[in-house]
This record gives structure tokens, sequence and C-alpha cells, in this order.
């Protein structure tokens, strides 16, 4: 089952662990209890999300009205929330499917929650298109529902439809994904089971899992369909996604650079919060020797790059819209619209957090250590949240006729809602961390004989 | 039929089937199953223990009958109470009225004079209901504002008064005409003075009615009191032509106009001016009119200028005496001023228009305004009339002053007002109210609470003009009828009715009315067909005038001895609030002031430089709104405190303004609103001082940004008269032009649209911004006729405004694009920020936006669920019912002109206008459907009139004439600046209009290939 990994490669799996090892150290958080940090942050989590839940229901007993918008600035806090949640959900199937095609085995300590934190933002992000509508009761009609309206049908040409379908399409497949990879772990966890409940329950979600010859063949199998099915829409979703921006007229969003800048973003930010989340987890979750210090550094380069690739996108944003000479292109990049507008500051945080901060990760000292990753993934997830700000409100608020110009600020709804998701987030993922196997055990134990640093000791001691 | 079968079927097998309960049964002759036979209960039911006790059921109020009746009827009306049915208040016609059909609108022609506003109307009634307002178009005054447009809801205003009252009581007409009666017996037999303050009434049966009771009671007196005042300019036209009414002016026939603070597209000498200025705003055969202004604040008039000179009213009063000496006097004043240039300059442009040239003047002067009219004599200006004069005008500002020292001395025993509210509108109005307490009767006629009716012992509820008779003569020979639409609302009696009640008559002024007609007006004429076209015109005989030989240099060295000072003060009235007799109206609290583009406020207009040298601020706050600091004014010894201040583009330095109508007692909450400016209404102007006191002031404004950001080419087009007559078109008017392989092309060759197809009707809409005054008649128009709803000024504040059409208003801007090149800082921040702050004396340009129906329209293709989508007549259709409201459509519009309902606005106590109360629902339009919360509303092309207008000529087999296609907007316009009709009716005029050399499309580079279009502003910048 094992490969070979030349000396010279860092151990991916620490701690002289034997595959006993591996399958006690997953399965703590399962079989022992949560601890009181994990109840405090889930007491906080919780009160966010019903805090959440209010704005919502307030929002839509009362009407949209309650949110910051005008009829100038249709869109704001929504549409940024959305687009950064689905940006978010990026990483995962990135991780799990793109880096399985090109064999990366690092991705094996952490692509588990990678994947769950992407089914966990998705559920966010799908929050938003629905209750960003006037009339929410009637969300269903974005959907091709034969009607008795007699010819009423969805309208094909609307960039909206297409999120609907690929946000959908990416939601589904990626749990199947994930899904499929926590079989084998779940039957671990069935198999160690001894509460009668636990053990029915992980017998269940665990689809009978025998760990034959032949389920190993068959999962491998469906691993790598389902990751060549995936890896297509790691570009697609953020692709429509920016569409909706992309094919419009209005300056600053009509713009053809969007659908790779757009995946550019979502795998920076996607990225971004997974670092925020594992490099949490490794301490509390006592993961500290599987997600180690060359997880941390790799995820870095990805930041690294696609960080890159997105700062030459605003530069050749910029560029363009100073090239093109149309007055309307100079407002939104240039000048007050942008740098020194009434939104100014936000334009410079994107800027700093985005482009000038991620440049420290040239250094290797910074880049492997911790702290300096926390903090950096932390400004990121920022900046990429007012990537979409400034996007979104920046251009709106400089439309094509002075007479429409306006500004728009939050009202305590708008921000309500957003934390409101982000505590859902954490409580779905907190109840991820007691419940299912963080770490995706079984591949795991596959490279630990290659990659684990007691063997690869002991082979270069030889 | 089944299950007949099935029944039969279940009998029969019953008489087979046998069931038995216990073996015993099986036993033939069994004497128990015999004893059950007979008994049902095998045991004795104890009946004789609860019913045989003879007492226990005698203590026993309840019986067991009545226990099941009570608990039958209980549970009965329970049930009954659950299930509410809906309380349905329409009531069927059971016996339809011969002139009313459902469904179908009926017009009436009659006339509003409501002592500010004077005009011909047609009145649309829909099942009984005045609902909208549209101007007389056959009639010589048949031209609408935006008051004129809104003063429907008026009648539908619950804040009216609903009866009669004696201090402060509701009483019966009869007590009231009883108790007045004695008290107007008891003054005539004392012989003291009876007084009729009314506003200008300009009715001829209304003053003979009034002439009649100063028969019978003597002592009696009429004085007539405008709010807004032409007391001046009457005063001067009784000196020079011994008739106290004012001139009549034709501005279609100037070749220059020349105001001197004269805002005769507002409201100066009663306004209705427009449609003959706007005659001679195109040019024809190379010739336009050129209209010089000279003015202290920005009014719409200075706004339409070709060449506005900003000067303070002091200086206004010397630039009249200058310009009296060059063409009058023949002096020119050597003067190096640039002042005195511009005044040379035009001297010899009026002399060259040789008497098709005009000077006006709105100095609250008599000397002022006989100086204009000696000038306009001296040139034999064919624009004036001074003979065929205007009676909408009457009131007399001295003879108020004497009232209100007569009745401070007890001189006066009863005073009676009418369509008129002194207590608020006179500048010394405390002192009025004061004064009112003296005299032993006082009467207040009034559609609602007011200053006035509350100091007053007596109120009369007086209806609304649409639900009287009334007759108006509007200038000489032009008679005017006034005739209710509706039956009277509440109990209310119109004031020439109770006047007849008093003078013991039982005729009915409708009566009174068509007799007075019969016998001096009609001269034998059709008194049904005069009431039928609300008009009727006597030619009067050319009379030759009587001119007075007046003074001249005597006022004109009286005017120059008046003396400016550092701060001057004046008042003005707004589009929407006016005189504030309609405060409570809003529609027109929520109508953006044309200038400032400002709603629910008025606010001291301050210049730049002022206001810098006061320390006073305007600021934009996060939401993008503006607030502003507040001062304390002090002027006219009365100080108003707490005034918000607008820094104003084009406001002459050293010159600040206030608008009238504003802080008015009595109105409903929302629209008590602003500071009252009438303490400052007399005069030429006053020496103020102002003082900056803390607090900020939210403004709500729908226009946020004032100058165009050098877009003008793509925009609002505009050329110079010179440039129109000598250059190619492609030079003032070029189409956008695209690169494809390296080529310039025009649209057409880079469009990636597939055309609709373009059969039968397409509308499109052309709008003329050179004769758009921006007077926002349309607006409210639009309103009316769209169920538009009132959101409010927070909503307006936080950029909700749901007006369907707006009329954008931009300032030029001192930072151009070449003097930003000259200065090397074009294309960096600062130049973009220099070039979004106005000018100080900046041009201004209008343009109506409304939804500019693309035939490629961007909203379209976004919306999910197609909700809005092309229609086939060329409109973009908005199906409400559709829309799940994610607003993209309205993110994706490059005009902005989507409208989100962010709220259910209707029937909700947070939104307390007429939409939330069963009066207020009546002026609701029945063919537009009210929209619901959530869902993307905008302009529909007003679909409903023009299916209209096709049903009515399918239904009588008839081509649609050309004309007949109407929107609201079109159909308001006082200078048909807009024009609709279906373009592919080649002959059309919105059709020529097409292919005029003046249109273009707003933002046309965008591809959009709007069916609404403009023609470009041609301005007359010639120089003598």
């Amino acid at each position: 089952m094992s490969h070979y990994e030349a000396p010279i490669r860092e151990p991916i799996i620490l701690g002289d662990k034997t595959y006993h090892d591996i399958s006690n150290d997953i399965a703590a958080p399962i079989e022992g209890k949560a601890n009181t940090w994990w109840w405090v942050v889930f007491s906080i989590a919780s009160f966010a999300l019903l805090w959440g839940i209010g704005a919502i229901a307030y929002t839509i007993g009362t009407g949209i009205g309650v949110w910051g918008l005008n009829n100038k600035i249709n869109w704001a806090w929504d549409i940024t929330n959305f687009v950064w949640w689905v940006g978010i959900g990026h990483a995962g199937t990135l991780i799990s499917a793109v880096l399985l095609l090109f064999r990366q085995k690092w991705r094996m300590g952490i692509n588990r929650s990678a994947e769950a934190m992407t089914i966990f933002a998705v559920i966010q992000a799908a929050i938003f298109p629905v209750i960003h509508m006037g009339r929410v009761w009637n969300a269903y009609w974005v959907m091709p529902i034969p009607n008795q309206f007699g010819s009423l049908w969805t309208n094909f040409n609307s960039p909206l439809l297409w999120d609907v379908f690929a946000i959908s399409t990416y939601l589904s497949v990626s749990l199947v994904f994930w899904y499929t990879g926590l079989l084998p772990d779940f039957a671990m966890i069935r198999d160690r089971a001894t509460k009668p409940f636990q053990k029915k329950i992980y017998s269940l979600l665990s689809f009978g899992w025998s760990g034959t010859a032949k389920d190993w063949q068959r999962f491998e199998e469906v691993s790598l369909v389902l990751a060549g099915l995936a890896t297509p829409l790691v570009l697609s979703v953020h692709t429509i996604v920016s569409f909706d921006f992309a094919t419009s007229v209005i300056p600053g969003w009509h713009s053809t650079i969007y659908p790779p800048y757009f995946v550019a973003g979502a795998v920076f930010s996607g990225f971004a919060m997974v670092q925020t989340l594992l490099i949490i987890m490794r301490k509390v979750s006592n993961l500290e020797d599987y997600i180690t210090r060359l997880h941390i550094e790799n995820m870095n380069k990805v930041i690294l790059l696609t960080g890159g690739i997105v700062m030459v996108a605003y530069l050749s944003e910029f560029f363009v819209g100073w090239y093109s000479g149309s007055s309307y292109e100079d407002f939104t990049y240039l000048s007050v619209g942008a740098a020194t507008g009434p939104y100014w500051w936000a334009f410079w945080i994107l800027i700093f957090c985005n482009g000038i901060f991620p440049q420290l990760l040239w250094f290797k000292k910074l880049r492997t250590n911790f702290t300096v990753s926390f903090i950096m993934a932390i400004l990121i997830n920022i900046g990429m949240w007012f990537e979409r700000f400034d996007i979104i409100v920046i251009n709106l608020s400089r439309g094509h006729l002075p007479s429409t110009w306006a500004q728009f600020s939050p009202t305590f709804v708008d921000i309500g809602i957003y934390i409101g998701t982000i505590g859902f987030f954490f409580v779905l993922f907190l109840l991820y961390a007691r419940t299912f196997p963080v770490v995706a055990q079984a591949e795991v134990k596959s490279i630990l004989k290659a990659s684990g640093d007691g063997y690869k000791r002991a082979r270069n001691n030889k | 039929m089944l299950i007949q079968y099935k029944i039969k079927q279940t009998i029969n097998m019953a008489s087979n089937k046998k069931y038995w309960k216990s073996v015993e049964e099986l036993k033939e002759n069994s004497s128990i199953v015999e004893k059950l036979k007979q008994k049902e209960f095998v045991e004795e039911i104890p009946a004789d223990q609860f019913l045989g006790d003879k007492d226990t059921l005698d203590s026993s109020s309840t019986s067991r009958r009545d226990f099941l009746k009570y608990v039958g009827f209980s549970t009965a009306v329970a049930s009954l109470a659950a299930c509410e049915g809906p309380v349905i208040k329409s009531i069927p016609y059971v016996i339809k009225p011969d002139d009313i059909t459902p469904g179908v609108a009926e017009y009436f022609a009659t006339t509003i004079a409501d002592g500010i506003d004077f005009a011909n109307v047609l009145i649309k009634v829909r099942e009984g209901r005045p609902i909208k307002i549209e101007p007389n178009k056959e009639s010589s005054f048949g031209s609408t504002n935006a008051r004129v447009q809104a003063s429907v809801l008026s009648l539908y205003d619950n804040n009216r008064l609903k009866g009669p009252k004696a201090k402060g009581e509701a009483i019966t007409w009869n007590k009231f005409d009883t108790e007045v009666l004695a008290k107007l017996n008891e003054l005539k037999g004392n012989g003291e003075k009876i007084v009729f303050l009314t506003g200008t009434c300009a009715s001829p049966s209304t003053s003979s009615l009034v002439k009649k009771f100063s028969e019978q009671y003597s002592n009696v007196a009429h004085v007539v009191y405008d709010a807004i005042s032409e007391s001046a300019a009457l005063d001067a036209m009784k000196e020079m032509y011994g008739k106290r009414s004012l001139p009549d002016y034709d501005f279609s026939k100037a070749e220059v106009i020349v105001s001197v603070g004269a805002d005769f597209l507002g409201d100066w000498q009663g306004g209705g001016f427009s449609t003959g200025y706007a005659k001679g705003r195109i040019p024809k055969n190379g010739k336009m009119s050129q209209h010089i202004q000279f003015e202290s604040n920005m009014s719409l008039t200075g706004a339409n200028a070709d060449k506005r000179v900003m000067i303070k009213p002091s200086q206004q009063v010397n630039a009249l005496i200058k310009l009296y000496q060059a063409i009058v006097s023949g002096v020119a004043t050597r003067e190096m001023s640039p002042l005195n240039t511009a005044i040379q300059d035009i001297a010899k442009q009026i002399k060259a228009a040789e008497g098709n040239a005009v000077v006006v003047t709105g100095i609250q002067d008599k000397n002022a305004q006989l100086l204009a009219l000696q000038i306009n004599k001296a040139i034999q200006s064919s624009v004036i009339d001074v003979v065929n004069t205007r009676n909408i005008r009457h009131g007399d500002d001295a003879k108020v002053t004497q009232l209100t020292a007569d009745m401070k001395a007890g001189k006066i025993g009863a005073i009676i007002t009418h369509n008129t509210n002194p207590a608020y509108t006179l500048p010394n109005a405390k002192e009025f109210t004061e004064a009112l307490k003296k005299t032993k009767l006082s009467v207040s006629f009034a559609m609602s609470d007011n200053e006035t009716t509350n100091a007053s012992q007596y109120v009369a509820a007086i209806p609304h003009y649409l639900e009287t008779w009334n007759d108006v003569l509007i200038k000489k020979g032009q008679y005017s009828l006034t005739q209710p639409t509706i039956h009277k609302l509440f109990d209310t009696r119109q004031f020439q009715e109770t006047l007849l009640k008093w003078l013991g008559s039982n005729e009915t002024y409708y009566d009174y009315l068509k007799g007075n007609w019969n016998n001096n007006i009609l001269g034998g004429k059709s008194w049904n067909q005069a009431l039928h076209d609300g008009t009727f015109s006597v030619s009067v005989a050319n009379e030759e005038n009587l001119v007075n030989d007046v003074d001249i240099s005597a006022a004109g060295s009286a005017l120059s001895k008046i003396k400016g000072s550092d701060l001057e003060l004046t008042v003005y009235t707004k589009a929407g609030i006016g005189d504030g007799q309609q405060a409570n109206n809003p529609w027109l609290q929520e109508l953006p002031d044309p200038i400032t583009r400002t709603t629910w406020d008025n606010y001291l207009l301050v210049s730049r430089i002022d206001a810098e040298r006061l320390g006073l601020e305007n600021r934009t706050v996060d939401n993008g709104a503006l607030n502003g600091d507040m001062v304390n004014i002090t002027a006219n010894g009365v100080t108003i405190e707490k005034v918000p201040v607008y820094i104003q583009p084009g406001q002459a330095p050293g010159s600040i303004a206030l608008a009238l109508g504003y802080g008015e007692k009595g109105l409903q909450e929302e629209m008590s609103i602003g500071v009252n400016a009438f303490p400052f209404a007399k005069g030429i102007f006053h020496n103020a001082s102002i003082e900056k006191v803390s607090g900020e002031h939210e403004f709500a404004c729908v226009q946020l940004q004032h100058t165009i950001m050098g877009r003008e080419g793509e925009i609002t087009k505009e050329t110079t008269l010179a440039d129109f007559v000598s250059k190619p078109k492609d030079e003032w008017n070029s189409p956008p032009k695209f690169s494809l392989d390296h080529q310039e092309v025009t649209q057409d060759k880079v469009d990636l649209w597939e055309k609709f197809d373009d059969l039968g009707t397409r509308f499109n809409l052309s709008i003329d911004l050179a004769t758009c005054t921006g007077c926002a008649a349309c607006v409210i128009a639009c309103h009316a006729e769209n169920n538009v709803p009132v959101v409010g000024k927070h909503e307006i504040r936080v950029s909700r405004d749901m007006h369907w059409m707006r009329i954008d208003r931009y300032y030029s801007s001192d930072m151009t694009v070449e003097k930003g090149k000259e200065e090397g800082i074009f294309g960096t921040g600062d130049f973009f920020n220099a070039q979004i702050q106005p000018s100080d004396a900046p041009e201004v340009s209008f343009q109506p936006v409304m939804c500019q129906h693309c035939n490629h329209a961007p909203c379209e293709t976004v919306c999910p669920v197609a909700a809005t989508s092309h229609g086939l007549q060329g409109q973009n259709q908005m199906a409400y019912n559709r829309c799940v409201g994610t607003r993209y459509c309205a993110n994706n519009c490059p005009y902005r002109v989507r409208r989100f309902n962010w709220f259910k606005y209707f029937d909700n106590n947070e939104f307390d206008f007429n939409m939330n109360n069963d009066l207020g629902r009546m002026v609701l339009n029945p063919d537009v459907v009210v929209r619901s919360r959530g869902v993307m509303e905008k302009c529909s092309m007003c679909i409903q009139m023009t299916q209209l207008t096709i049903l009515n000529a399918k239904k009588e087999g008839r081509p649609v004439a050309d004309g007949e296609f109407q929107t609201a907007c079109s159909n308001a316009c006082p200078t048909d600046a807009i024009v609709f009709g279906d373009v592919n009716d080649k002959i059309s005029k919105v059709a020529q209009l097409e292919k005029d050399d003046r249109s273009f499309k707003l933002l046309d580079f965008v591809g959009t290939k709007p069916n609404v279009f403009y023609q470009l502003k041609v301005k007359n910048t010639k120089e003598a």
C-alpha cells in the first residue's frame, strides 16, 4: 500500500504514530467529552445564530427596507456575504479533488475539514440569495418547476438562474464527495464504538462498510471519478458567480477579467479560511501531529500564488480602467469612486489585506510560523470580504448618471444577519468536530509508512 | 348508482348472516333473550333518585331542556363568531345611473382658482370619484403646474374640516347661521364695520354677491389679500394705466426677454407663462428668443436662462435703473463694471429687437414696477398686454395693513375671512391674531383648521373646489366655470351659498350663478355649452388704455435711495408648496424641489462664499444623505430659530433666501415641517443677520451629486444657437462611435442583439430639453396616475424615493477637461474632486428621466423569473405578481429608474399618508394596481392609458389619431416638451421628432436602444 517517499521530503505525520495511534487520535474527540472551551465557543456561536435568525425573521416580516439598501444600491451586504461564503467554500473541493488528481499526499491531513468547511460555507452562502428576495415566499419560482401558470418559466438568460444551478450542483457534488470519503472512517468509529446507540448511528452512517478489498477498490474508483467531476466545478462555481457582475452593463462590473479573477480570489479566501480553522483545530483537537507546519506552509504557498493572481487582476483592472479613457471606468477604479471617494477606507483595506500583507509570506520564517499564518488568514478573510463589498457597493454607488450617485450604510439587521451566518457556520463546524472523524484517517494510514516520521527515520537510518 | 347497489347488497347479506352476542341466543324461546328484547337496559335506571326528589328539581333553576338550549346556542354562536364574513364597503349599482358606466372614466371641465393657482382643467372621474386632473388644452389657461395636478389629493385630505364650528365646538349649520346672523344684525344696528378679507377669487358672481351683501348691511368693506402678493405691480398698473390688474405677457413673441428678479416660469404674477415662453425656445429658421436673468437666488427661470447674472436684490434695483436709463433715457453709464457692461449690452439688444423684447421685474416695489412698465412702453413691446389684463392677483398690502390697524383700534365690528389664512401668511401675523380678538365677530371660511380658524369665533367648513360651483374671470374677457365633480364629502357649505343664506335668499348658488351668467355674461349663448367647455370667451373691444402721466424720474430717484446691506434676505415660493395652502398634501411635500432636489423641507439658501465666511457647512454622512448646519435668522425685527442651511450654487453672495409655505400649524405631524418665512415676506429684501447655532439638520435629497462629471456628451447634450445654425450636426450632436477592426463604425455594426419585430404600434417618448423648464408638473401627474406611494422624509433621505419619473438637475463645474489638462491634474483624484464641485455661478440643465423602455433592456436579461419583459409595443413591461424581488434588474439599469417596494407602503401606519386611510385611498386609480411589498416597479409608459386609446379606436373602427396616445407626463407638460406617440405612424409628431437633428438617446453608447429619446438644448448666447 505504501509508496516510496524521498528522504529529503519532510514527514507529513509526526509523533512516531502507529496505525492504532491514528485510530485513537481521530476517534478521541468523538469518544471523549467536550471541554469547556468547546462549550464556550459553541454557546457564542449559537447565540450569534439565534441573533441571525431573529434578524432574518424581522427582514421577512417587515421588508427588505430594514436593511441599508436603496434604489441606487440594491445589493450590498447580502450579495457581498453570498460571494464571500461561496468563495470560502472553494478551498475544500480544491484540496480534496484537485490535489487528489495531482497526488498531493499532504492534503490527507486537511481535506476532511476543508470539505466540511466548504459545505458549511456553501450553506451560509445559499441563505443570502434566498433572503435577499423581496418575496422570499416565492423563492421557488427561480427553479424550473412545471407549474399551473401556463407558459411561465424561468429566464435562462439570467446569471442569477445560473447561480442557482451552479451552487446546487456544487453543493451536491461536494456533499457526495465528502460523504464517500467519510465511509471507511465512520466504519472505524462504528467498530470501536461501545455504546449501542452510537454503534447503531455509525453503522447507519457507514453504509455497511466492511473493509474488503472490493470495498476499497470501489472507494478508490468513486473518489477518482468524483474528483474528476468536482474539479471543473471548482472553476465553474465562481466563474458563474462572477457572471452576475461580468455580464451586466454597469461600469466596474462589466469586465471580462472577472471569471479567473473570482476563481483565484475564491481559492485565496478559501485557503485563508481553512488556515483559520485548522490552526485552531490542531490545538483544540490535539491534531498537531497530523496538521503540521508543513501543511500550513503548503497552504501559505497556495495563498501566495492565488493572492498574486488576485493582485495582478486588480492591477490590470486599474490599468484597463485608465487605458480605456472612459470616464465611467476612471471613476470606479482610479479616483473618487474608489481610492479617494467616500469608500476610500474599504478600498485601502482591500489593497492592504489582499495585496500588501500576503507578500510577507515570501519569507519562509513567516510562512512557517503559526501565529503569523493565523493573523494573515484573518486579514485575508477581511480583505476578501471587502473585495466583494468594493465591487458591489462602490460600483453601484457611482453609476452612469451622476444624478443617481448614492451611498450605502448598513443597519443593525445587515450586520446581524452576517454575524448570524458566522454563528451558524461555527455551530455546524463545532458539531462536526465532535461527531465526525475530522481527519481522513483511512487515507492518512495509507501514507503512514511512507510519510510518518518514525518510519522515515527508521528507513533513513537503515 | 354504485352506492345504492352496495347498500342493497349489504341489506341482502344482513338477512343471510346472523350475529349473536351469547350462546343464549341460539336457544329458542330463551327467557333471557325475550327479556332483553323487551328491555333495553338490563338494570333499572335510577331515574327516581334524581328526578323523584322534587325539592332538588325545584331548587334547580336550570332544567335539562334549558341546559341543552344553552349548549346548542353557545356552540352555534361560538362557531358563527369564528367565521366573520369580510366587510365589503362597495355598493353595487342596483339601478345604474344613466351617466356612469363602471370602469369608464368621465371628464368634466372645471377651473381651479384657489388664490395662488388659476387654471382651466379637466377632471377625470371614475365611479363618481375625481381621481386625476388634466389640463384643459382647449382653453387659454389650460396649463397645469405641480400644485394644480396635486390638488385632487387635497380633496381627500383627512385633515379637512368636517362641519362648521363655533369656538372650537362642532355646531349645526342652522345654529351657525342663527348665531352669526344675530351678531351681524346687531353690528348692522350699531353701524359697525363688517369686513370681508379674502384671497383673490376673481369670481364675478362672488363679487356681485358681496356687493349685494354690502347693500344690505351698508357698512361693508371687501379687502383682498394675497399671501404671494403682487401688490407692487398692481399699484404700478393702477398708477400708470388706471386699473388695478396685472398685465399679460406673451413670451412667444419675444426675441429678447430680460428679467430682473422675476421668476416668471414659477409663480411670478400668477405664473402660467411657460407655455408661451417655450414656444420661443426652439430655434426656428435660425432664430430663437434670448433670455437674460438678473437674480439673487437660483430660480427655475434663472436656471433656464441663456445668461444668468447673479446679483443681490439691492443690485437688482440698481440694474433696473441702469437698464431704464440705457433704454429709455438713452444715458449710458460709463461705469466699468461687468454688471454695467452687461446692461449696456442688453440695452443694445433690446433696441435691436424692435419691440419684440420685454423687461419684467419681480422687485416688490411700486417704483421698480413702474420703471419696467415704462421701459416696455418705451420700446413698444409687443409681448406685454396692458389692455386685456389678468385678474388673478388683486391683493392690496396697504389696505391689509390699514385693516390690521383698524382692528387693533377696535374700529372693525366683524371680520369674515375666506380663502386666506392671514394669521399665518401676514408678515405681522401675531399682531393680526391679537387684533382679531378685538372684533365682535370673526368668521373664518376654511377647508381645514389653521391659524386663522383657531383665532376666529366661528369656522365655516367650505368644500374643496372639486365640490363647488363658481366662476372665474382669469383674464379680461376669459370667463371660466367651476363645477362640482363629486357630492360633498363632508358637511360643508361654500362661502357663496352661506352669503345667499345670510342675505335671506332661498336660491342656491348654482341658480344664482347660472342666473348671473345668463343675464350678464353669456349674452344669449348656451349655458350648457359654456359649462361643458369650462370656459367662455367674450370678445373685448380693443379699447385704448388711458395712460397716466407718471413721474418716472421721481420713481427712479426713490429707487436709487435703496441701500443694500451685507446680507439681504428674500423669500421665494417653491414649485411644490407655493403659499402653503396645500402643505398637508403629501405628494407636494415629497415632490423634489426642481433646483435643490430636496424634499420635505424649507431651508435657508446661502452661497458658498457666505457659508465659508460664516462657518456654515453641508456634510454628506455615511449613508450618502446630506446634513446641514442650523442658524437663527434675524430680520424685520423677527428671529426665526434653527433654520437649516443649504449651500446653493448660483446664490448671489451677500444674499440669502427662504421658501414660503412651511411651518404651518394644524397639519398632520409628518407634514408639520420647516419654518414659517412669511414674517419676511414683505418688501424687496430684508437686512438680515444670521447666527450659527448648535445642532444639525437632516435633509432628504433625491440627488446628491450635482455636476455631470464631464459626461455631457452622453447625458444632457447642449449646444449654442450659433453652432446649431452654422455647424454640421455631427459637431454638436454626434452619435457614439465604436471601434470594429480598427475602423470607427456606428452602433448598428457592433450590436450583439437581434432586433425585435417592428410591426404595428411602437411607442416612443420624446423629451425636449430646450423647452423643459423643470417645473415638475409631470412628476405629480405620474404620481397621481400610477398610484405611486408616498414614502416620507426618512425613506427619501436614504435614497428610496418612489417617483417613477424624476427631473435630474445638473450644475456646471468650473473644472473642465481642458482646464484640467492645462493645470496638469487631468485624470487624477484632484481633477475628479474638483469636477464634483459645482461652479459658484453654474449653468443649469434639467433632464426628466423615467424608464427608457430599452429595446435591448439590460433589466430583462437578468431577471431570473422573467418578471420584466419586452412588450410588443416597445414597452419594457413589469409583471408585479411574477416579481420575486431580487433587484438585479435595478442594479443593471444604467438609468436607475427602477423602484423597489422596500416596505408595504399602503395600510401601514409607518407610512401614514393617503394610502393609509379610506379617504386618501379614494384618489387611487382603479386601472393601476397598488404594488405589494417586495416587488420592483417603474414607469409603464402609462400602458393603462394607451391600451384604452387602442380599445376605443377599435370599438369605433378607426385608426388612432396622432396626439391621441398620451402618457400622464406628456399630457401634463405645460410646454409640450414631452411628446408621446407611435413612432411607426410616420406622420405622427413623435416620428418627426425622432428624425430631428436635435434628437439623441440617453447613454446611447451602452447600446440599450431606448424608446425614449431627447431633443438637445440650444442656448442663445449671442452678444450684441
